[in-house]
């Protein structure tokens, strides 16, 4: 666990001449470098070049014309694929009321919203949080789920007549909802062990941390063990008497999957939320209420500005792997809960064995979350934290 | 430190900070109940982990400990955790130390290329490695060392966020020193930077070692006869009746990442008492 005074110094900017005066020459510099990097070329950029021969089609598989008229593998550059995955109409519904809209005009909407939420700081001092605060919100919204009765709620809600695009909206939506869930239990967690602990802190924070450290197979496991048939909780409810059969929405659906996501995020997400709080320098709070301010504005003028890099971190740290997960969902969710992983997937291992077209899907998700961890860099830069 | 301790203003209510103890102390049943139940079906003597319990047994450690395939997963899974881990931060180390010490070109477009594999999802990552293992330019096919190369390219830029921060902040004047003295470059990096940078070393290595050995998704896809154990585990939870003999192995694993961890922690606080003291 890292101290405050562990804490990441950046090197000094340093002049030109002073930086001429480096040990080593170029040769050594770039032959230290040079393993990494060819190691990272060939195993990491070259397989992704792979796969985007093969989503347009310019590469195939099979070894005969015959094997691959068989795989419906297209031949030569096309972008039949891309334009299978990413379907023309979008139907979106605002509680109750349907639009049907272009994919592009969505996908500009987005846009619009992701640069409004980098350059929103810049636009103007004043509001600039707000304009930032909003367009997150509308970011979210199509993609919050809020747990209503035995169903789930969306207050905003995007389909598409594209099989796997649609699959897709619904995987954003569970991750995202887990990951929201995830950051808003790990904030007051976080701000009780950072703020009121005063003792072995570090000891409380391994603790909460150290589930994370177990086999991630093993919790999701134990998930079935409490929400399945003849679970903790169906059994314990019965026992008591409030219901006579099994709740069937606690297992093999959405629900599962986002509890169990959510589960296995937060400790591990406690710990850049706890780093963010406890860099903080108590002098300003202190400074703050000395000068008048009540405890609430303090924590939203100066605790929750400063920590805001860690907390998008954080969130960042539980939508990425959320948004591509397939182990999970083929575990706990059953039908309802299937994700856009596991389609994936199963384009190159198991039930529609399609190279092609799993690797169009692929280089999708990886551009979704590419432009999300760029409209974020700009927070993340500005706490110097994480990437 | 002296701002920290000098709490003297009440930054939240006595009311918030019962709220707070509450929330944490319901969080922290939430979080470990898992694992305590895995404990206890681990004694169940019952064929399925289902409620109501049936008596005491000690048969499932039994069986686990006579099946012989956990045991090849786990050495398997050991082989690939070690030699990942072991080649992520010799990786990790080449690359931080020039970027943090030397006058790189392109240095913001470096460091992204070494962290980027954080921010792709792993499943991308796995089946662009299948392609590439079976049909590409490099087709050494599927097997453990594709795994152990797959948990090289994730561990990497986890052992580069340890060690790349740690390299910088340590005072290059020691190093100006020890060169003025005549070490040379080797020896400067060898009796200066090393033993410095060496319990971040320890902690990268363990890092890129936990993660591979608990990894599945990687592993599932480029596995071919020999699975590695998270993937013997996950084709087990598919099928409840493979499932029981996997839950005591569990639990050991689970207690020995606990007890890797606390003990770690000792360690360190013991490094920075001696550090304290002297």
């Amino acid at each position: 666990m890292a101290t405050v005074a562990d804490k990441p110094r950046l090197p000094r900017k340093r002049s030109r001449r002073e930086r001429r005066n480096d040990g080593g020459s170029a040769l050594s510099t770039y032959g230290l470098l040079a393993p990494t990097l060819l190691v990272l070329a060939a195993f990491f950029l070259l397989p992704l070049y792979y796969i985007f021969l093969f989503s347009v089609a310019l590469k195939r598989f099979s070894p005969t014309e015959a094997l691959a008229a068989l795989n419906g593998e297209l031949n030569g550059f096309s972008g039949e694929l891309w334009g299978n995955l990413v379907s023309w109409n979008v139907d979106v519904a605002v509680l109750g009321l349907d639009f049907a809209i272009p994919a592009v005009l969505i996908g500009v909407v987005l846009i619009v919203l992701l640069v409004l939420t980098v350059a929103g700081g810049r636009l103007s001092e004043r509001h600039g949080t707000w304009i930032v605060g909003i367009a997150f919100a509308l970011l979210l919204m199509p993609f919050l789920t809020i747990p209503a009765g035995n169903s789930l709620l969306r207050i905003m809600q995007f389909t598409s007549e594209g099989i796997q695009l649609n699959l897709f909206f619904k995987s954003v939506t569970m991750a995202m909802t887990s990951s929201v869930i995830a950051v808003i239990v790990a904030i007051p967690v976080a701000y009780f062990l950072a703020f009121c602990v005063q003792r072995s802190k570090y000891t409380w924070l391994l603790i909460v941390i150290a589930p994370f450290l177990t086999s991630y197979l093993l919790r999701v496991f134990a998930w079935k063990v409490i929400l399945g048939d003849q679970g903790l909780i169906n059994s314990g409810l019965m026992t008591i008497g409030i219901i006579d059969e099994p709740l069937t929405f606690l297992i093999y659906s959405q629900f599962t999957v986002m509890v169990v996501l959510t589960y296995a995020w937060v400790p591990f997400i406690c710990l850049p939320i706890f780093l963010a709080f406890e860099t903080i320098d108590r002098r300003l709070l202190e400074a703050s209420m000395d000068l008048g301010a009540t405890r609430w504005q303090a924590f939203r003028k100066i605790t929750l500005p400063i920590a805001a890099p860690g907390v998008v971190a954080a969130f960042l740290f539980v939508f990425i792997p959320s948004i591509g997960e397939y182990v999970t969902p083929t575990l706990v969710g059953g039908v309802d809960g299937t994700m856009f992983g596991q389609n994936l997937a199963s384009q190159f291992v198991g039930g529609s064995f399609n190279w092609q077209y799993g690797s169009a899907m692929a280089l999708f998700l990886m551009g979704v979350v590419l432009i999300l961890v760029f409209a974020t860099s700009r927070f993340l830069r500005a706490g110097g934290g994480g990437l | 430190m002296g701002a920290r301790d000098s709490s003297t203003f009440v930054l939240i209510s006595p009311i918030g900070k019962r709220v707070l103890l509450v929330f944490f102390a319901v969080f922290l049943v939430f979080l470990y109940l898992p694992t305590i139940l895995l404990v206890i079906f681990s004694f169940n003597d019952s064929t399925v982990a289902a409620f109501p319990l049936d008596g005491f047994t000690l048969r499932w450690y039994e069986l686990s400990w006579q099946t012989g395939e956990i045991r090849q997963s786990l050495s398997a899974s050991l082989k690939v955790a070690v030699a990942s881990a072991a080649i992520a931060t010799l990786l990790a180390l080449l690359g931080s130390y020039p970027l943090a010490r030397r006058n790189v070109r392109f240095r913001p477009l470096m460091s992204a290329l070494l962290l980027v594999p954080l921010v792709v999802p792993t499943v991308v990552v796995a089946v662009s490695l299948l392609t590439m293992f079976q049909r590409g330019a490099i087709p050494i096919g599927l097997g453990l060392p594709s795994i152990m190369i797959g948990h090289v390219i994730i561990a990497l830029p986890f052992a580069v966020l340890i060690l790349l921060p740690r390299i910088a902040s340590i005072d290059r004047r020691l190093e100006e020193a020890a060169s003025d003295l005549g070490a040379n470059g080797l020896q400067t990096f060898r009796f200066v930077l090393l033993p410095l940078i060496f319990p971040s070393i320890i902690s990268a290595f363990m890092i890129a070692f936990v993660f591979s050995i608990d990894e599945v998704v990687i592993a599932s896809f480029l596995s071919s006869e020999q699975p590695t154990y998270p993937v013997y585990l996950y084709s087990g939870l598919k099928f409840p009746e493979k499932t029981q003999a996997l839950i005591p192995v569990a639990t050991i694993m689970i207690l020995i990442s606990f007890l890797l961890a606390f003990g770690a922690e000792a360690i360190r606080r013991y490094g920075e008492r001696k550090l304290e003291g002297r």
